[in-house]
């Protein structure tokens, strides 16, 4: 067996063809978890159902349908009709409200609009106006809706008492604050980025009232170092604009930027604009090299990964410094196979000049001095990197939270406040700063919920959300973007800026909202310059637009970097072979700052599948013969017990490909003590175990062992072997056949070998290197008839049906570039919000149960130590021939004439046999009730023991869209093609009295998506985009063979890798 | 012999019933009802005792009295003629209101004025049908109508039972001369023998079964609706005072209807845009105008103003305003009260305890201990679509361009609004079923070719709702 493998694999027990895998991807659930739960649920303890007698059931049922009818006694219950008092001219009860608003966490940023029903914002979509996103957005700020509604936030400001905290009146808490300020007093705020310049200019007004104040910004991950290098190289501390839609050529070490480095949105959209295949003849696109160890979101989308080790980065790096300028820095470590590609990478990096981009994610000031260098040879300033519009969106300085810690210890702080930041957890000396945090007389915590830090404080001022709060943010120099409230403060809290207003005494504070009469009078400076003719019209403008644009910086040049400055502060590489850890900052939660969201937590992590914690990511070797087995013979879900230095912890395990041999890797943000409800009991924390260098926290370690305890994770709630399609199974002889085909024909061999829906070589993805596009589009062309002529073969007039009912009014079609795809789930959750999809709890997911309309599936292809990655979204293909609505005893599921599957939440009665006979595993079965309908608690879901099921009490179920039903136990569900939305652009044009374009129809999925890899609309409209990108050679349906006609298609996966890299 | 006489005697049973049903009385009264909505009643009060833009029309004939009955006819008939005459009435009316003319009704024949004022002195004795029995008087006549449907149904079962039972009888008869014939012994089943058998027994007990089957199933189908459901209203708002009386458009109020998916309760300041102006009901005074007023915190003296710090006020001094110009407004505008009398306080009083009884909501916290009387007023909803059911008034409404009335019933003449369709799910398919698609110069319709195509070609009318899709599950159902 080949190092290559010519199909793909979603994982170890896939390629293993592992027996246990196959029995499982055929059954819908686990059926023997699923009664294990049953039996447990809740604190009750349902007596062995299984065994009770058809007596009992009819007992039961007499005795159920006599309870119901009691309770319900038939009477109809009076509902009340509420008009407003007064009504908003603005607000038309049952019409959406859009607002320009902008999401902002800490440096996280994304223009957004935000949708409101009668007042209630309940979906967040991008503001496609950003010069910056260009209406992209991300998971997380699709979520940050549901935070809005978080039943952990702080409802009133709290005191600290000797046993924990009592509620207190905003004005015992001011005037408490107020006396512990005076004109002497040493006061620091500790604080993540801030984005805003108004905010800031208010911390230099309360700095002028009380001198001895102190700003100190610090970042969850920091990327302190880079913005340090920019500082000695560029004089200015700032994170450069990287356009990567003009680089031809990336090398990134190590860093996330389509997942979380810095600004993913904006560098998603950049980087897909040159990976995009326009045309199949001449087609071009940008090469991507990643250099990692574990298989990061970014590293999976790259054409080629080198594998070096966390402690080897530096290494690497000068590696690549020496052969790009001919420098002789310390390269100590790296494999061969590393020092090989890194000299390809140096070549055609120097191929390349002017067009290439070259980053890392590592805090190493060395490396990232180096880094400039490398840029500065290659000419990429002024081309592919500049500084007019530089990045704002990390500001954090490790060096100034080192000293700000040191300070506290020396009892040489009066007064600190923290605002909106969680430092003993998320910084990575967060135990100092807890020591430290001791010995300050006052400590004001400025925060949306409890954690880690507040907990320590003495008062803790709620604020606002984003989404009640005014503000400003400016992202990159000049490209400023308004935050306006969208909903009236839900509870008693206060935002941010207004606290410190009241303190600095401002002149404001005593109107209605003083901190939007701030805002104004600073815009309203500008009036004269900006053309508006009254404040009043400038505000207008600038709230409707939400976005503002005030120049940009100067083109900063570069100055030279010390070398030997760079070399002495590189990484030594530990030597020897020990094991080595990498830590990263999830996509979904981040280091712990949306950990609180279930959304999120219920988002499968794009590389491994994961939900609700984190696993340890271990290599899988491969024996060279047949089998793929991980690190130590570990298994999926085992428990280990993982040491780094002196800390032991238990985590469960998952099989990486890609993964490096004598690395494995965790993600950050898990383990918390105290973050809310959706964090309890939920993997674990490793941000205490980071390196530290010269003050830069280092995100590995290198004292690692991990140790088999032989135990099994108990919900291992990872979603890769759910849902599967095509699986490929080994006869007798080793032969590969579908595993359908097996569970088919037991004992009669090869019978059905053959026969069409059971090919061993299932078409659901399509790859091609770009050298190869136009052969493999050749291909595809050739083999989609080869389809064709098997499909025709029917008794059904197929071309007949489709004349006579699609030929007119609309065909709604989908179309997915999975070259365009990076994976980053924005949509999973942007149909989460939007149709009101559930979230069923970590044990749930183990057995499952998850309920996402829209999957992203995770390939693997080619190397099996060192693979690429498709990403494939998969949602209800809405097949013109349906195999699940022909089962359907009740005709619950049954199909338009526009071409949706319909789904009738109030005709099914749960048979189920839809989802059976999906190809595609896309329905999804209410196995609970979610919502508290039901009146037998032990059905209803819960999050974490909560008493309440989640989204079941009144607060969550604000973000509920009130155009979707909400669907009860025992109901099959699925992607509906967002029907709101289409009825909702259909009746907009036929009031207008015009046809129906492609603006009036935008699915949540495609809203969301920041690198418009995902196209809807009608396919009878020859002018609609979705139409040409159907109509192009490289588009494919998935399981075509099958003849179920779907209506989403996807286009082939193409990569950019150069053959003879590894040669 | 029986039968015969029996079938006669029920068509003629029929006949009669039927026969009752066609009979139109002369009411006109009724007519006069019509007459003074669509003539009279924008100017004059309908509740013939207090004045509006016109006098009171109650006992017009007595102040006329001392005339011939024609002046008073020629005087409705044109005002203005019977003014240039000199008549002394007639001008002292004139000049009492103001000098302001009423318009002429040249086209008025004396049988129309006879029946507009057979109706007001109906109205004003209280003798001519309490306008709240207009529902009823519906209802009635439907109920009426339903039950002489089931009369024949039992009647033509009755009927089918005698000839069951003749023939039965018949049978045993002829079974009986056969069998005499050949000879045989044949036993003659007795009546009670017959009814007692096997086969009715069984028959009956299927008839029962499938009854009970059938009532079961319709009565479960028609679980959770409400079709003629009238809750009282926390607000005897009358739709037949503003939607038939005064004709404002229902799109006026409900304007959501034309650009939402709800046709939305209007919001209390959209009812102060006309009772700034006017302030004294014609049918309740100033009982229910006030829950309006008290609600928002609007005090409609003069010019009217928003009371400052409405919500800062105690229940008293809320009570305090209002019932003082409750009492102003009363005797201004009611011929009953013309000083403050006991009766008068009572009756503001017991106003007052009303009014703050239906803006009391359980929802509301209370303020200060005391119940808040301010903020929105609670109506009784009433039509209730299950919340899995999508219905956008905007596309009917805008869209389809119907009429309010095609599925809420006349309105207009409802003093107390009632569900007028069952909103049951056949109910919206028939109508999808039948309704044509208004796609004249909507270009969004354009994209149905094949249809046009057809039309053109003669092949086809039109489009139904149903043609283009308007059956489908998730047209509803999402």
């Amino acid at each position: 067996m080949k190092n290559s493998q010519d199909g793909i694999w979603i994982g170890g027990k896939d390629l293993n063809h592992d027996p246990e895998f196959i029995q499982e991807a055929q059954k819908e659930v686990q059926i023997a978890s699923l009664q294990n739960t049953v039996n447990t649920v809740g604190d009750e303890t349902i007596a062995n159902e299984a065994d009770s007698s058809r007596r009992d059931f009819l007992k039961y049922l007499g005795f159920g349908l006599g309870a119901a009818t009691v309770a319900a006694s038939c009477e109809i219950p009076v509902n009340r009709a509420i008009p407003y008092v007064v009504k908003p001219e603005v607000i038309v009860p049952g019409v959406a409200t859009y607002y320009a608003s902008t999401y902002v966490k800490g440096g996280e940023y994304c223009p957004v609009l935000v949708k409101t029903r009668e007042g209630r914002p309940i979906k967040i979509e991008g503001n496609a106006l950003s010069p910056i996103t260009g209406g992209g957005t991300s998971a997380r700020a699709q979520a940050s809706v549901l935070d809005l509604y978080d039943v952990n936030r702080l409802k009133a400001p709290q005191v600290a008492e000797d046993d924990g905290f009592a509620s207190a009146s905003w004005d015992d808490l001011m005037s408490s604050v107020g006396s512990a300020l005076n004109s002497g007093s040493r006061i620091r705020i500790v604080s993540n980025t801030i984005l805003s310049p108004s905010f800031k200019s208010l911390i230099s007004e309360f700095s002028a009232k009380y001198p001895n104040t102190k700003l100190v910004q610090y970042d969850p991950v920091s990327i302190s170092a880079l913005l340090d290098a920019n500082d000695k190289s560029f004089g200015e501390r700032v994170v450069p604009d990287y356009k990567f839609d003009k680089a031809d050529y990336i090398v990134s070490f190590n860093a996330d930027f389509l997942g979380t480095w810095i600004s993913p949105i904006e560098y998603s959209k950049a980087y897909s604009t040159k990976r995009k295949i326009k045309s199949v003849k001449g087609a071009s696109m940008s090469r991507h090299v990643q250099v990692e160890s574990h298989m990061s979101m970014t590293g999976s989308n790259a054409d080629h990964r080198i594998l070096v080790k966390p402690s080897e980065q530096s290494s690497a790096v000068a590696y690549l410094y020496n052969q790009v300028l001919g420098g002789n820095v310390g390269t100590a470590g790296l494999t061969a196979k590393a020092k090989k590609g890194l000299q390809k990478v140096a070549q055609q990096l120097i191929a390349h000049k002017g067009h290439a981009i070259v980053v890392s994610g590592n805090n190493n000031l060395g490396e990232q001095l180096l880094i400039n260098a490398i840029n500065n040879h290659l000419g990429n300033y002024g081309n592919t990197i500049g500084f007019t519009h530089a990045s704002m969106q990390r500001q954090g300085s490790d060096s100034d939270m080192a000293a700000l810690v040191a300070e506290m210890n020396a009892g040489r702080v009066d007064v600190i406040i923290i605002h909106d930041a969680n430092p003993v957890y998320d910084y990575f000396n967060g135990a100092a700063f807890a020591a430290g945090l001791e010995k300050v007389g006052s400590k004001i915590a400025l925060a949306y919920r409890h954690n880690e830090t507040t907990t320590l404080c003495n008062v803790i001022a709620p604020i606002h959300h984003g989404l009640e709060s005014w503000g400003d943010a400016e992202a990159k120099k000049g490209q400023i973007s308004i935050i306006q409230p969208t909903i009236h403060p839900l509870f008693d809290t206060k935002q941010a800026e207004e606290v410190f207003m009241a303190l600095a005494g401002s002149r404001f504070v005593d109107d209605e909202q003083p901190y939007f009469s701030y805002l104004r009078s600073k815009w309203s400076q500008a009036v004269g310059a900006s053309g508006f003719t009254s404040t009043d019209a400038m505000v207008d403008e600038i709230l409707r637009e939400g976005l503002v644009n005030a120049g940009g910086g100067p083109e900063l040049s570069f100055s030279g970097i010390s070398v030997s400055e760079a070399s002495n502060a590189l990484v030594r590489p530990s030597s020897g072979d020990a094991l080595e850890i990498s830590f990263q900052e999830p996509v979904s939660i981040g280091n712990g700052v949306h950990a609180n969201n279930p959304w999120l937590q219920e988002m499968p992590d794009p590389v491994t599948r994961t939900t609700w914690g984190n696993y340890l990511a271990v290599p899988v070797e491969f024996d060279g013969v047949k089998k793929f087995i991980g690190y130590k013979k570990l298994k999926d879900g085992d428990l280990v017990k993982l040491t780094i230095g002196e800390k032991t912890m238990t985590v469960p395990v998952i099989q990486q490909f890609g993964q490096m041999p004598g690395t494995v890797s965790l993600a950050m943000g898990y383990g918390r003590e105290n973050g809310g409800f959706a964090t309890q009991g939920i993997g674990v924390n490793v941000n205490d175990s980071l390196t530290v260098v010269d003050n830069y926290g280092q995100y590995f370690a290198t004292n690692v062992s991990v140790e088999n305890t032989g135990r099994e994770e108990e919900n291992f709630s990872c979603v890769q072997y759910h849902h599967t399609m095509g699986v490929t199974s080994a006869d007798k002889n080793g032969e590969l056949m579908n595993a359908d085909e097996a569970a088919l024909a037991p004992g009669y061999g090869n019978v059905f070998a053959g026969f069409q829906g059971a090919l061993v070589e299932r078409s659901i993805l399509r790859k091609s290197n770009l050298n190869h596009l136009e052969e493999e589009v050749d291909h595809l062309i050739h083999e989609r008839e080869h389809f064709e002529e098997l499909n025709q073969q029917t008794l059904y007039p197929y071309d007949q049906y489709t004349e006579e009912l699609y030929s007119q009014g609309h065909h709604w079609g989908m179309h997915v570039d999975l070259t365009a795809c990076t994976g980053c789930s924005a949509c999973t959750i942007a149909c989460m919000a939007e149709n009101n999809v559930p979230v069923v709890g970590k044990d749930k997911v183990a057995i499952h149960q998850e309920m996402s309309w829209l999957r992203i599936d995770r390939y693997y292809f080619g190397d099996v130590e060192n693979p690429n990655t498709v990403y494939q979204p998969l949602m209800c293909q809405h097949c013109d021939n349906a195999p699940c609505e022909n089962v359907c005893p009740v005709n619950a599921t049954n199909h338009s004439s526009e071409g949706l599957n319909q789904m009738t939440y109030n005709r099914c009665i749960g048979t189920r046999y839809c989802a059976n006979n999906c190809p595609y595993k896309v329905r999804r079965f209410n196995w609970n009730d979610f919502t508290t309908a039901d009146i037998f608690p032990a059905n209803q879901v819960k999050v974490n023991g909560e008493n309440l099921p989640f989204g079941a009490d009144n607060l969550t179920r604000m973000v509920l869209n009130p155009d979707v039903t909400v669907r009860s136990r025992g109901v099959i569900e699925k992607c509906s093609f967002c029907v709101q939305r289409i009825q909702e652009g259909k009746l907009t044009a036929k009031m207008e009295r015009r046809k129906l374009t492609d603006l009036d129809v935008k699915t949540a999925c495609q809203t969301a998506c920041p690198t418009g890899a995902i196209t809807f609309g009608d396919m009878n409209n020859k002018k609609a985009e979705v139409t040409k990108k159907m109509n192009s050679p490289m588009t494919y349906a998935v399981l075509e063979e099958v003849n179920v006609r779907p209506s989403v298609m996807y286009s082939m996966k193409v990569l950019n890798k150069d053959e003879n890299f590894d040669a | 012999m029986i039968c015969k006489s029996l079938i006669y005697k029920s068509l003629i049973g029929i006949f009669f019933l039927g026969l009752s049903l066609n009979i139109s009385a002369e009411v006109s009264p009724d007519d006069g009802k019509a007459l003074f909505r669509s003539k009279c009643a924008t100017c004059h009060n309908k509740n013939m005792k207090s004045n509006s833009t016109g006098p009171a029309l109650g006992g017009v004939q007595e102040r006329w009295i001392d005339y011939p009955e024609s002046d008073l006819y020629a005087w409705i008939r044109n005002s203005q003629a019977l003014i240039a005459t000199g008549h002394p009435r007639a001008n002292e009316v004139y000049v009492q209101y103001n000098k302001s003319a009423m318009t002429a009704f040249p086209d008025l024949t004396d049988d129309d004025i006879g029946s507009l004022l057979a109706y007001i002195n109906g109205v004003y004795d209280g003798t001519y049908g309490a306008v709240a029995g207009s529902v009823a008087v519906v209802g009635d006549a439907q109920a009426q109508e339903k039950g002489i449907g089931g009369w024949l149904y039992w009647i033509l079962f009755a009927v089918l039972l005698l000839f069951a039972f003749i023939l039965t009888r018949i049978i045993g008869n002829l079974n009986y001369l056969a069998a005499e014939k050949d000879g045989q012994s044949y036993q003659r089943k007795t009546v009670l023998e017959t009814l007692t058998s096997k086969g009715v027994i069984s028959f009956i007990l299927f008839g029962l079964v499938v009854l009970g089957a059938y009532t079961a199933a319709s009565n479960a189908i028609n679980l959770g609706r409400q079709q003629g459901y009238a809750p009282e209203q926390p607000i005897k708002f009358s739709h037949a005072t503003h939607a038939g009386v005064n004709q404002i458009d229902c799109k006026y109020c409900h304007d959501g209807a034309r650009r939402s998916k709800h046709s939305v309760i209007p919001a209390t300041n959209t009812c102060i845009n006309c009772h700034s102006a006017i302030k004294y009901g014609s049918e309740y005074g100033t009982a229910e105008l006030t829950k309006i007023y008290a609600s928002i915190g609007y005090l409609p003296k003069g010019t009217g103003e928003y009371i400052p710090n409405y919500d800062k006020l105690s229940l008293d001094e809320k009570k305090e305003i209002y019932t003082g110009w409750m009492l102003e407004n009363t005797i201004e505008n009611d011929e009953d009260f013309e000083v403050v009398t006991d009766d008068l306080l009572d009756e503001i009083d017991n106003q007052w305890d009303d009014i703050v009884t239906s803006l009391t909501s359980d929802h509301r916290p209370k303020i200060n201990g005391e119940v808040n009387i301010e903020g929105p007023i609670e109506w009784v909803r009433i039509h209730n679509l299950p919340d899995h059911v999508y219905f956008n008034h905007a596309q009917h409404v805008t869209v389809g361009g119907l009429d309010c009335q095609t599925c809420h019933g006349k309105v207009e003449e409802m003093e107390v609004v009632a569900q007028y369709s069952p909103l049951s799910m056949g109910w919206c398919i028939n109508c999808h079923r039948q309704t044509q698609v208004q796609f004249a110069g909507n270009e969004y319709y354009e994209s149905y070719t094949k249809y046009h195509d057809e039309i053109e070609a003669g092949a086809r009318e039109g489009m139904t709702v149903e043609d283009i899709g308007g059956l489908e599950c998730q047209k509803c159902h999402y």
